[in-house]
């Protein structure tokens, strides 16, 4: 087939609503135009609730009830979908536009082989007269994305993440489409893997000239990889940005500038018009020097042994780990997963106790060391206070039955025995001090009349509520907006500043790392490879891995200061 | 491999603790059975204690130490014999129950069977085309039938199709036929069996309806379903080879389940239809305190789900890929 020169997907003016059989009509996208050409990557940024999935949906055609396309067209290469019906799309579908979802755990059907999903898609599309060969079509695609053939007779389950993400990609390019439309493609890997994605797809587009749209809120990879940006907001695209301006000039509407300016603050940029976080920076205010230990983890290795029929396999989860928790100091623990960070976090929360190695737990009174996995009585009850958790998954931290007030009071109580009124009084004071102002209006909730981000909020002030000596935050941001991930970090950063709270910052991003963290601990299969104070360990990088993991973060303002 | 050593070896132990508990429990019970078996017989009157020693001997209720009995137990059960029954002496337990088994197996096989087959494609239909009104119907109307008691309908289907507009013999298995493969037997036993088998049919698919319809919602919300339509595959494939047979996976392990609850239901449906089978026989050996037959019914109905459990166990990982690598 001829590539024609005009643009694969044109959408003018698209309208979607919402019309539930109960409550009111909602305008999840309202008058939003888009345009792609061939072999071009246009991003679409915005955060969750912007109408970024109901755009997609309704391109893709796969809008369900209730949703309503009211106005506006959409047009794959020449031809105008808007109110085709499903018998005259079918044809269409896949070789016009294909798409890859967002969680590729679930996008291959788990009960047959890959290979039989390839069959399906090729054989649903096939001219009787002239069959494709679906097995060597099927090779073919998985040669192209680089992942071995033999895996097309495995199933989905026996396929790592990264490796189904290139699944799917070769799925999508079955019927050599026109158009990709990625949703959030890589939400959810390793920033290495993230990486591998992204660069496998923008060196496909270059091969096979297929347009493309990435749907994320993640500004620093569009910003690195696409041509143009669409912002959405509120239903609208409120800005077509070219990347390259973006970076330069900067974006003009302050929705834009609020994402771009977020993101390039973690990575020490300025963006024009950016004034960050309502939240004054705590960064002025001068840290308690007083650090003592909390929590010594000495040679920490944890072992775990699996059962196969009759053989023992061994796997090193954590391999002689050491370092030192101290009041008022952040140290991040990072790495990929199944790197050992959870396992860590497991021993500290005695969910597990260590193989060999030590972990002691430091008194307040007399600083006198305790074995925490042989903690007994009142050091053990001092403990469970001194030591609280955040937990990465901020929808599932909170019984959705129980109002914050409630949930606030109950470490109140426990802890410090206050009386029910007193106990409130002081859930209020505390959700104030996470910036969930006035605290009344937030005490009678339940979780989910609540956004992820207030959720994390409250979440991080139950943690707070016991007066602990230190925090231990497993991934704290890495399931929310980008948006509001900067609010979070800011959030975590006064609790050190305000409190003297010692934190253990878990993640796989070093960017919030460097913001966050006095020292950083770098992990990699179980063993440290790397530690230091964060400005050092950041700013020159010793081991190779770090290196790797620095690299794969996205810097689209790296041509700027370069140029 | 280990998959199936290990279900097998839990289908081993499972089996030995339901014989085991089969053994205890009568032992546990007040009363003694030899004694009511002797009043049975001699009808009212004294009762001879010689005469109670002898029926308990005959029994297999010796006064011996338990553990002797248990072992003398588990021989006789290997053997095949599980005594003799009051009610039908002096045939063995064992005559008895083959005797009845057959009726209810089909019966309840069949019934089984049919239900799955038809519930599962109610359930996926209804779930398909979700919010219609064919949906509502069979969801509403599942609800209202599921609550309804089978010997309640047993009466109503017996009064409109025996009595008023008589089309079906009311009771037994057969009429006036010799048994044997002829084709007038035959007929006669199918049309015996229809009403205790369309009792149990009204309410047998209910389950398998609300729970295929309610995973198969779930799994139409799935990727790989949104994917299979962007990617313009047939609806018919979509809605059989995607979703309904991952929908399919949870109702199968209901299947066994759902088995014991018909064998209990049968009981009553039985007694109401007079049908030779296993539930009526338990209604008569409840009854007659025929502890032998009791015992060995309540054996060979856990056997029975039991053995239904393991089949649909082994048959699992062929269905389901994933408990194959949990298996390994």
């Amino acid at each position: 087939m001829p590539t024609t020169p005009g643009p694969v997907l044109t959408v003018e003016d698209l309208s979607v609503q919402y019309r539930p059989a109960l409550g009111p009509v909602v305008d999840a996208v309202r008058h939003a135009s888009l345009r792609v050409d061939p072999g071009e990557l246009v991003g679409l940024a915005g955060e969750s609730g912007s109408g970024k999935t109901t755009f997609a949906q309704a391109v893709l055609r796969l809008l369900r009830r209730p949703g309503h396309v009211t106005g506006g067209t959409i047009r794959w290469g020449d031809t105008d979908v808007t109110d085709l019906d499903d018998d005259a799309l079918r044809p269409l579908r896949w070789s016009a536009v294909a798409t890859v979802f967002q969680s590729s755990m679930n996008a291959l059907n788990p009960v047959v082989r890959v290979r039989r999903v390839f069959e399906d898609v090729i054989a649903a599309h096939d001219d009787p007269d002239r069959p494709t060969d679906a097995r060597e079509r099927a090779a073919e695609l998985f040669d192209l994305v680089s992942v071995d053939p033999r895996f097309l007779d495995r199933y989905p389950h026996e396929l790592s993440g990264g490796m189904r993400q290139r699944v799917n990609l070769a799925l999508a390019l079955a019927l050599r489409p026109r158009l990709v439309l990625f949703d959030e493609p890589t939400t959810g890997l390793d920033v290495v893997v993230q990486k591998s994605v992204l660069d496998k797809i923008r060196e496909l587009q270059a091969r096979e000239r297929f347009g493309a749209v990435l749907i994320t809120h993640d500004m620093g990879t569009l910003l690195d990889n696409a041509d143009r940006v669409a912002v959405m907001y509120e239903g609208e695209v409120v800005e077509d940005l070219n990347t390259a301006q973006a970076v330069t000039t900067g974006p003009r509407h302050p929705y834009s500038i609020h994402l771009v300016g977020s993101y390039a603050e973690l990575l020490g940029e300025r963006v024009p018009g950016y004034t960050g976080p309502e939240i004054a920076e705590p960064a002025e205010v001068p840290r308690p020097v007083a650090h003592d230990p909390v929590v010594q983890v000495e040679d920490l290795r944890r072992r775990f042994t699996r059962r196969r029929g009759w053989r023992t396999e061994h796997v090193d989860a954590v391999q002689g780990v050491s370092f030192t928790l101290r009041e008022g100091a952040v140290t991040a623990l990072v790495g990929q997963s199944g790197s050992g960070k959870s396992t860590i976090a497991r021993v500290l929360t005695r969910i597990d106790v260590p193989t060999s190695g030590t972990v002691r737990y430091l008194d307040q009174e007399q600083h006198r060391p305790h074995d925490v996995a042989a903690l007994r009585g009142a050091v053990a009850a001092e403990y469970r206070r001194n030591v609280q958790y955040v937990f990465q998954d901020p929808y599932s931290a909170l019984n959705p039955t129980l109002t914050v007030g409630y949930a606030l009071s109950r470490p109140l109580a426990n802890y410090h025995h206050l009386g029910r009124r007193a106990a409130l009084e002081r859930a209020a004071d505390l959700l104030e001090q996470v910036g969930l102002t006035p605290a009344g209006r937030y005490l009678g909730r339940l979780p989910h009349q609540l956004s992820g981000g207030q959720r994390q909020r409250v979440v991080i002030a139950r943690a707070l509520a016991a007066e602990p000596r230190l925090v231990v935050a497993d991934e704290p941001i890495a399931s929310l907006d980008v948006s509001i991930r900067a609010e979070i970090l800011e959030v975590l950063q006064s609790l050190v500043a305000d409190h003297g709270v010692g934190m253990l910052y878990i993640t796989h991003d070093l960017l919030s790392a460097a913001t966050l963290a006095d020292d950083v601990l770098v992990l990699r299969e179980g063993a440290l490879v790397e530690s230091g104070p964060a400005a050092e360990v950041i700013g020159d990088p010793q081991a190779d891995y770090t290196r790797e993991l620095l690299d794969a973060i996205p810097h689209p303002f790296a041509r700027r200061t370069s140029a | 491999m280990a998959y199936y050593l290990r279900k097998t070896g839990y289908f081993v132990l499972t089996l030995w603790a339901a014989v085991t508990l089969n053994f205890v429990i009568p032992r546990l019970q007040p009363g003694d059975p030899a004694e009511i078996m002797v009043r049975q017989l001699s009808g009212q009157g004294e009762i001879d204690p010689a005469q109670v020693a002898a029926v308990r001997a005959m029994l297999g209720y010796g006064d011996e130490n338990v553990l002797v009995a248990y072992g003398q137990y588990l021989r006789q059960l290997a053997s095949g014999d599980l005594g003799i029954s009051f009610t039908y002496f002096p045939f063995p337990v064992v005559d008895v129950i083959g005797k009845a088994l057959p009726w209810t197996l089909v019966l309840v096989g069949l019934t089984q069977v049919v239900s799955f087959l038809l519930g599962t494609l109610l359930g996926a239909l209804a779930a398909w085309r979700r919010n219609s009104r064919f949906d509502a119907t069979i969801s509403v109307g599942s609800t209202f039938v599921g609550n309804l008691q089978s010997v309640w309908i047993g009466l109503i289907v017996l009064f409109v199709f025996a009595y008023t507009l008589g089309w079906f013999p009311a009771s037994g298995g057969y009429g006036y036929t010799d048994p044997g493969w002829t084709a007038s037997h035959v007929a006669d036993v199918v049309a015996h069996g229809f009403l205790p088998a369309l009792t149990l049919m009204v309410t047998a698919p209910i389950g398998f309806i609300l729970s295929m319809r309610n995973t198969m919602v779930q799994v139409l919300g799935e990727d790989y379903i949104r994917l299979a339509g962007a990617a313009g595959l047939r609806e018919r494939t979509v809605a059989l080879g995607y979703a309904a047979r991952n929908a399919l996976l949870p109702v199968v392990t209901g299947f066994a389940l759902s088995l014991g609850v018909l064998m209990g239901g049968s009981i009553l449906i039985e007694s109401v239809f007079d049908y030779p089978g296993m539930g009526r026989l338990m209604g008569e050996a409840t009854a007659n305190r025929d502890f032998p037959l009791m015992q060995a019914i309540l054996l060979a109905t856990i056997v029975i789900v039991l053995t239904a459990n393991f089949v649909v166990d082994l048959i699992y990982p062929l269905i389901d890929p994933r408990a194959r690598r949990a298996a390994a």
